[in-house]
């Protein structure tokens, strides 16, 4: 059991650590575009799409950054007590608690997967199996939900991404519980990063 | 027995909902009592509007008011709703057009198909555009930054309109930071009552469309688990608001254009303006060979028209 | 259950969470995602997933990693140093001068940034050691920069207005103008504190001694330096206030500027860049998730009546005069900011009070600048607020808790008699708006 939690503690730090890092000069990509919304604004016709790129460039950013924020402990917690505490107390308390934090990445990922089928074209209840079913053949890929703007880009990529980052947000999460059984079994996983 | 309770999402915010939406609900909750209540939500409330529709679809959402192209309706029907370009003049066109020429039955199997009941169509305002700098000529439309429906911003398009899309309720402030040149949303009575007409100083006489198409909308299991009466009800106020409608905008778009002291009004000569109604002909050929329930619908607007056409004044002038 | 109970229930839970330490969009998202599952009904557990949609309508919060990456640039390229000598060098020799100052310093740096990070960043690097090691008081100076850098939200540009304009759907230029007469009103009240308490109590900011050493031509010199952030300041609003740039493109472009202008005088390496980068993506995050959670538990409370509950009880119920409401809805939000995320608290009570200020007949952008004043007492009030734990992290060891706590009180007392001053004179918010939008 330990040697599998610290494999997954080192895998999934090292996949979230890298995708955190690439993630964190899409500042740039929002800078661009939005110059090229000022510019192609008063130079040229302005540009359809500019805005919604921008925010799905925002959603992107914080929400595939989101994990390696959660590695890095820059979520703030309301520390009146928690501060005062040593880090095995810290570590017991979050060992429980961060089972509510999963659950809400639960329910993120849950509507999240309904509204991907959706944007597929599946309007049932059960978007998990309809996408069990995208892959063994059983279903297909159906009316396709568009953005109602004069652009109309389609909908399921940025809903795809969006769930992929709750869901690398909620092996994150995993890997945190992990490393706070070690830290109440009296030792550390995880190497050090910055 | 226990109240039933629905939640219902409008288009609208608070400002334009306290005339199209709040006394028909306050109506229905009125009369029905402790046997139904409905709460009523505004614009991006619960769930942004691009979301409305799968909202009410899972029913997440029990009722929804909005034009089926808004909230980006999955079905063959939804370029036709808010403002299809031309399709119609007055605002006694559109329940003609669901009443007597057969849209209602096609929008009722198109929305049964994917879980929604339709539960009536109503015709809204005229879509006139509202700007910062004034309109004199179709070379005046060109590189606008404007907030209009998605259908509607795909035909001005080829007139240089930059059609954008934002919340509803942020478009009073987009147009003051800048994002917006202006709107082509609406007629000039929603333009005063929710404040564009505070943020906009031309207003252009030349409409696009003379009356949108919006609809009354509920989850469709939801609405065969109420009892008959408490369905007629909710129709009848929907109805109601339909009713509202007709002659807060008739006399409102007239009595503004009059007396109305914040916008300028600027028109486009009518030979000019020609060259947009009949970019309007070519579209409705565009769209009609999408799909053949679309070209059905395209039919019934040209025989509409033209059985006007020929019964003259007061239905046609010219 | 009855939609009181419902209200009471969530914020109780919500409460609950927070104090046992969980990080702050944990605890109040899934407060939400459990109340939706559990309450509403068909399709509940769809909410949360809806309120990330909607976050990615809020166009204008493009500008929150713009101002944060705007901040970490000015602090972290140490562009502020020349503007720090030249307070010091001109004010030094009075009583309580250099955190006089200091005060100027940070309004000077809260013209460039939209919070109040960089200001304490600024503040605890370079002018907190200088101050200690001149003699100055402890407390008072650790003070000084808690209240100097909470001006950073007041005084334009601003990402606390920009989120306030998002919920009251008020215009975010307006509101940034209505900010800049209440954020200096309030420096001055700080000044004049200052200066008064030196002056009967000079040991707590001793003349500098040594500053005739400081050429004439060398102090002239020095005040050039306040023209680089009139420059980025200059950069960022002229062009919004004059309608050609949009308010998101003003703050891409005020974040270049900035950059521009620490490379031009040679202090961005590339370290520093990639450290500044990498900052402003992990506290963007932190903000934005708390945003998502905190979205998706509006939806679900109001959703669940909740919302409906709130207001009955201040409109109905309580029948008072729009005045004590207004003044209870004040409080009621210094209490509930003195424990709860501020960010998570704007986003969860805006959205509750403006729409009852609006009823009550208030002016929405006046009371922008009301909540914004209470925000920044918020934000050093303990136990919880940001610039206490930003103080808490970079104050040197000989500066403890309670220092830092003790630190606040005569700031925070100022910051009640602004906001008692602008309430009963909405026109020190107001007459700037007016004035450059007045048609
Ligand atoms: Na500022
Ligand atoms: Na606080």
């Amino acid at each position: 059991m330990t040697a599998f939690m610290t494999g997954y503690v080192h895998v999934i730090d090292a996949v979230n650590y890298r995708i955190g890092r690439v993630m964190m000069w899409g500042l740039f990509v929002m800078m661009g575009i939005l110059l090229w919304s000022s510019i192609s604004k008063t130079f040229f016709l302005p540009s359809l799409w500019t805005l919604e790129m921008a925010q799905f460039a925002m959603v992107t950013y914080y929400i595939m950054g989101g994990p390696y924020s959660l590695q890095m402990g820059s979520n703030v917690r309301m520390d009146l007590f928690y501060h005062t505490w040593n880090d095995r107390k810290k570590a017991w308390f979050d060992a429980f608690t961060i089972f509510f934090l999963l659950i809400y990445l639960g329910v993120l990922i849950w509507g999240g997967v309904g509204s991907t089928a959706y944007s597929l074209g599946y309007w049932g209840d059960a978007p998990f199996s309809y996408f069990w079913g995208l892959i063994t053949g059983a279903e297909e890929i159906g009316r396709l939900e568009r953005s109602s703007t004069a652009w109309r880009p389609y909908a399921w990529p940025i809903k795809s991404i969006m769930v992929l980052g709750f869901f690398l947000m909620l092996l994150q999460a995993i890997s945190e519980l992990f490393k706070d059984i070690a830290r109440i079994r009296g030792n550390e996983i995880g190497v050090t990063r910055t | 027995q226990s109240t039933i309770k629905w939640r219902m999402q409008t288009y609208a915010g608070p400002a334009l909902a306290a005339h199209v939406i709040d006394p028909a609900i306050a109506m229905f909750n009125k009369i029905a009592g402790d046997r139904m209540q409905i709460e009523l939500f505004y614009a991006d409330q619960l769930v942004p509007t691009g979301e409305l529709f799968r909202a009410m679809q899972k029913g997440t959402i029990d009722a929804v008011q909005s034009d089926d192209d808004s909230m980006a309706s999955p079905t063959d029907v939804t370029v036709f709703g808010g403002y299809f370009p031309f399709a119609s003049r007055y605002s006694l066109d559109v329940p003609v057009l669901f009443n007597q020429y057969g849209l209602n039955e096609i929008w009722d199997e198109e929305y049964s198909a994917v879980g929604i009941k339709h539960v009536s169509a109503g015709s809204w305002d005229p879509c006139h555009f509202a700007t910062k700098d004034p309109i004199n000529s179709l070379a005046d439309l060109k590189g606008k930054r404007v907030f209009t429906f998605p259908t509607a911003g795909r035909f001005l398009s080829q007139f240089g309109v930059v059609p954008v899309t934002l919340p509803w309720e942020d478009i009073e402030v987009a147009v003051q930071t800048g994002e917006l040149d202006g709107v082509a949303w609406s007629g000039i009575t929603e333009d005063y009552t929710v404040g564009w007409a505070d943020v906009t100083d031309y207003f252009l006489t030349n409409n696009i469309s003379g009356a949108w198409a919006g609809s009354f909308f509920t989850n469709l299991d939801r609405w065969n688990e109420l009892p008959e009466d408490l369905q007629t009800l909710f129709r009848v106020c929907c109805d109601q608001s339909h009713y509202y409608r007709q002659w807060w905008y008739w006399g409102g778009e007239a009595s503004l254009r009059v007396n109305g002291d914040k916008m300028k009004l600027t028109t486009i000569p009518d030979e000019e303006w020609a060259q947009v109604e009949e970019a309007a002909v070519k579209f409705w050929d565009e769209i009609a060979a999408e799909s053949p329930t679309k070209a059905k619908v395209v039919e019934i607007f040209r025989k509409y028209n033209s059985d006007m056409q020929k019964a003259g004044r007061p239905y046609r002038y010219g | 259950m009855s939609q009181e109970y419902i209200a009471i229930f969530m914020f109780a839970s919500m409460m609950l969470m927070l104090f046992t330490g969980q990080r702050v969009f944990g605890a109040i998202g899934a407060v939400g995602a459990i109340a939706a599952l559990s309450l509403w009904g068909v399709g509940g557990q769809d909410i949360p997933f809806s309120a990330a949609m909607k976050l990615m309508k809020w166009y204008p919060l493009l500008t929150l990693p713009m101002f944060i990456f705007m901040g970490y640039v000015l602090s972290e390229s140490r562009l502020a140093d020349d503007l720090y000598r030249m307070f010091h060098v001109w004010m030094g020799p009075v009583n309580g001068g250099l955190a006089i100052g200091t005060i100027g310093l940070m309004v000077l740096v809260s013209a460039m940034n939209g919070l109040s990070v960089a200001g304490m960043a600024i503040g605890a690097t370079i002018a907190l050691p200088e101050l200690l090691r001149r003699g100055y008081d402890k407390i008072m100076v650790t003070g000084v920069i808690q209240a100097g850098s909470s001006l950073g939200i007041l005084v334009p540009p601003s990402v606390v207005l920009v989120l306030y304009a998002m919920i009251a759907r008020q215009p975010v230029g307006q509101l940034w103008l209505a900010g800049v007469l209440p954020g200096l009103m309030m420096a001055t009240l700080f000044v004049v504190y200052i200066w008064l308490r030196c002056k009967f109590q000079p040991h707590l900011g001793p003349a500098m001694e040594d500053a005739h050493e400081v050429s004439r031509a060398e102090k002239l010199r020095l005040l050039g330096a306040g023209v680089l952030p009139l420059a980025i300041f200059a950069a960022m609003m002229v062009p919004f206030v004059n309608g050609w740039t949009s308010l998101v493109e003003s703050s891409a472009i005020g974040a270049l500027t900035a950059l521009f202008a620490s490379v031009a005088k040679r202090r961005m390496t590339w370290h520093i860049f990639e450290t500044c980068t990498k900052q402003t993506l992990l506290i963007s995050c932190m903000f934005m998730w708390i945003i998502l959670a905190a979205l998706g538990f509006g939806a679900v409370f109001d959703g669940l009546g909740a919302v409906k509950a709130i207001d009955n009880l201040f409109t109905d119920q309580l029948g008072l005069n729009p005045w004590v409401i207004l003044i209870l809805m004040q409080l009621s939000f210094i209490i509930m900011g003195t424990f709860l995320d501020d960010t998570a608290m704007l986003v969860i009570v805006a959205p509750l009070y403006v729409p009852l200020v609006k009823v009550l007949g208030f002016d929405l952008i006046w009371y922008g600048v009301l909540y914004t004043i209470t925000t920044q007492i918020a934000y050093m009030t303990p136990p919880f607020g940001y610039n206490l734990f930003l103080m808490r992290a970079m104050a040197p060891p000989e500066i403890g808790l309670g220092d830092i706590y003790r630190s606040i009180v005569p700031f925070v007392l100022i910051m009640g008699v602004a906001l008692a001053i602008i309430m009963i004179f909405p026109q020190i918010a107001l007459w700037l708006p007016n004035y450059v939008y007045g048609k």
